[in-house]
């Protein structure tokens, strides 16, 4: 147990899979199976076992696993793009190289161990963005590496696009989940204060939340076109059926139950002797709610809407089938399409972006002023 | 001078508050004394309007309280509860500051009212004044508390059970401090307490509440020796009373010419605190700092009214 911790242990076995399975495939054209191709097979062994030793060194506990960690990572997905280009040589011109299984259970073990390793170090908000800021410049770098991998073969196809839904997928996640905090906290607000409010309430925005999302994007779409059709400037406003405007709508229901839940959670979870001597000092109710019950629950507020900021991210990607846009997009026509790299250039960047929010919102709340140490 | 004019508070068929009338004395302690349920907690909320009553009501220094706006008058009211209610997110010195705030004074007027506070109750402004409440002792926020109910120098303190969260010997440094800073300040204090001993040793004025009712209101004197009912008699403990009749009585009142051996007592000692250390250095008599003796003839004739 002195070389390695437990977690050490537990995470080289899927990095020896990283190892034993198809680190990557190789596919006649864009849609056929692939032919698995082994590590060694594309390097040839003396460079494999130098891969494995940092890998390996990685997982042992000292000062260095952090670096060694994001080396190890950053590495990793260096030699998924250079293998690529090695198999691409030889390979005839509509063939595409993807990632296999092996590189991806090999990814995941050394993306947990870099983030153990950040964890423990605890770094400062400002120090988690600066990281962040670096992760997104390293990976912009690696990927220069990838011009053979399929992934990034769908997205120079289609550059101008990509990057168009970019915007529309953090309008609708952003503009959503702004809504739902300007409305959702009132809410929760008023129906802490009138306890006649709360039941009706919560019961239609956990109905709400019951309701399939994909489901709810169609229900949306005949009142939003009654909208566009009989109220004047509507449809010059993009409110329609179909597009950002129902699927905005439906974002922004999803996203009221937790702001509202956790609002009246942080304000009821205020201390009643709290309450009690605020009154008795004579702050008047607007003080009240202003400086001592609403940063007393601030905490808990925020909690909600983190995991509404995450939670909408992830849900955007159906606004595709309302033609909302989105990184959803890509993975619709994937699956239409049967092109699994399509799927992931919609799916990866998703994922990116819900894990980049978390970090930026986390920080922020840790940099808020007068919190309680 | 505060009063409580035939002040009731009904929840439906409960009678919590019952037709209770009071006058507390500019710069006296009043204490209220009852047992769990008696509805204590209710009158003191009744005084500053946390509760509205359902018939009577209160006047400030000859002033209705009904006449002006509740947050108005409880700014002029200072509040200390059993759990402090500091507010968590503030550091010590905003505690204190809460209602000078609220009244808009100067920002260094504040400073020094605060650091002023902070030293009467005994807390070093430099180190406890940033803190926040939960780096405290339960001693430090009992007295934060204080602080802050003290600071726009109110016309009335109300205190509820304000020691109830300490261990005794807390409360005993409490209680005597509580005491110092009353005379020191001149404070009018109405205080509720379901300690009989604590009420007597800190209050001019003693009420003994019973399921709304004041079953009698006199100096803790008149409740020791001339207890109204049987419930005031059961409250009052039939088996210390002639140590709690003592513990009224400076001990210097008692003192007679004349040398003795042994230990001196303090002159800020009670007579009953003489008697006890007399019992326990089994002595006849006992030499009094800076001079004179008390005999335990004398203090046994002044056990009893
Ligand atoms: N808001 C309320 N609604 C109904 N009954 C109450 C309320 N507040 C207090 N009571 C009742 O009034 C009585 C007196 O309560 P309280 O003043 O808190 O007593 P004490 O402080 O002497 O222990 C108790 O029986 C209590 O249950
Ligand atoms: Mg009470």
């Amino acid at each position: 147990m002195r070389y390695a911790d437990r977690l050490g242990l537990v995470l080289a076995l899927p990095l020896i899979a990283g190892f034993a399975l198809p680190f990557a495939g190789l596919r006649p054209n864009r849609i056929a199976a692939p032919v698995a191709e082994w590590l060694p097979h594309i390097f040839g062994w003396p460079a494999a076992a130098g891969v494995a030793l940092v890998a390996v060194a990685a997982l042992a506990r000292s000062p260095l696993r952090l670096p060694l960690a994001a080396l190890a990572v950053a590495g990793w997905l260096a030699l998924l793009g250079l293998g690529a280009s090695r198999l691409a040589e030889d390979a005839p011109a509509y063939a595409r190289v993807s990632p296999g299984a092996g590189f991806w259970l090999g990814l995941v073990a050394l993306v947990l161990l870099l983030a153990d390793a950040l964890a423990r170090r605890k770094p400062a908000p400002v120090a988690r963005l600066a990281l962040l800021a670096a992760t997104v410049a390293v990976l912009a770098l690696v990927l220069r590496l990838w011009p053979d991998v399929s992934v990034l073969q769908e997205y120079a196809a289609r550059r101008a696009s990509f990057w168009a839904e970019a915007q529309r997928h953090v309008a609708l996640a952003l503009g959503s989940f702004a809504a739902a905090v300007v409305a959702g906290v009132p809410l929760g607000i008023a129906i802490q204060r009138t306890p006649r409010l709360h039941l009706p309430v919560m019961n239609v925005l956990t109905a709400i939340q019951t309701v399939p999302s994909i489901a709810l994007f169609g229900l949306l779409i005949l009142p939003l076109g009654w909208v566009a059709a009989n109220v004047p400037g509507a449809r010059a406003a993009g409110i329609g059926g179909i597009g950002m405007a129902p699927a905005l709508v439906a974002l922004f229901l999803y996203a009221l139950l937790p702001i509202v839940t956790n609002t009246v959670a942080g304000l009821r979870a205020v201390p009643p002797s709290v309450s009690e001597a605020a009154r008795g000092m004579g702050l008047a109710p607007r003080q009240r709610l202003l400086r001592v019950d609403m940063p007393l629950a601030l905490p808990v507020i925020l909690t909600g809407a983190r995991i509404v900021l995450v939670q909408n991210i992830g849900l955007a990607t159906i606004g595709a089938l309302i033609g909302a846009g989105g990184f959803g997009t890509f993975v619709f026509q994937g699956l239409g399409q049967t092109a699994p790299d399509l799927i992931l250039l919609g799916a990866l960047p998703t994922v990116a972006l819900a894990f980049a929010a978390q970090v930026i919102f986390d920080a922020l709340i840790d940099l808020l002023p007068g919190r309680r140490p | 001078m505060i009063g409580l004019h035939n002040l009731s508070k009904h929840y439906d068929d409960l009678r919590a508050v019952d037709d209770v009338s009071l006058s507390i004395e500019t710069g006296s302690v009043v204490a209220i004394v009852g047992t769990s349920g008696s509805g204590k907690s209710t009158l003191l909320r009744l005084v500053n309007r946390l509760i509205e009553p359902t018939a009577g009501h209160v006047t400030l220094n000859g002033q209705d309280t009904r006449d002006m706006p509740a947050f108005e008058l409880r700014r002029r009211i200072g509040y200390v509860i059993q759990d402090h209610g500091l507010f968590p997110h503030w550091t010590v010195a905003r505690n204190i500051a809460t209602v000078p705030r609220l009244l808009g004074w100067p920002k260094d007027k504040i400073r020094a009212r605060v650091e002023e506070l902070l030293r009467l109750l005994s807390l070093d402004p430099a180190t406890i004044g940033p803190r926040f409440p939960h780096q405290l002792s339960g001693g430090q926020m009992q007295r934060v508390g204080v602080a802050r109910a003290l600071a726009a120098r109110p016309e009335l303190l109300l205190m509820d059970e304000p020691f109830g969260a300490l261990d005794p010997v807390l409360r005993g440094k409490a209680q005597a401090d509580l005491r110092a800073i009353q005379q020191t300040l001149g404070s009018t204090i109405l205080l509720v307490t379901h300690d009989m001993a604590e009420a007597i040793r800190l209050s001019d004025r003693v009420a003994v509440m019973r399921a709304g009712r004041v079953e009698q209101f006199g100096t803790p004197a008149e409740i020791l020796s001339r207890p109204a009912t049987a419930f005031v008699r059961d409250l009052v403990g039939e088996g210390e009373r002639a140590f709690r009749f003592l513990s009224l009585i400076p001990a210097t009142d008692l003192a007679e010419e004349g040398a003795a051996s042994g230990q001196p007592l303090p002159r800020t000692a009670t007579a009953s605190e003489a008697l006890d250390a007399l019992i326990w250095q089994n002595a006849e008599a006992l030499p009094l700092e800076g001079g004179g003796r008390i005999s335990r003839a004398a203090l046994l004739r002044a056990g009893h009214p």
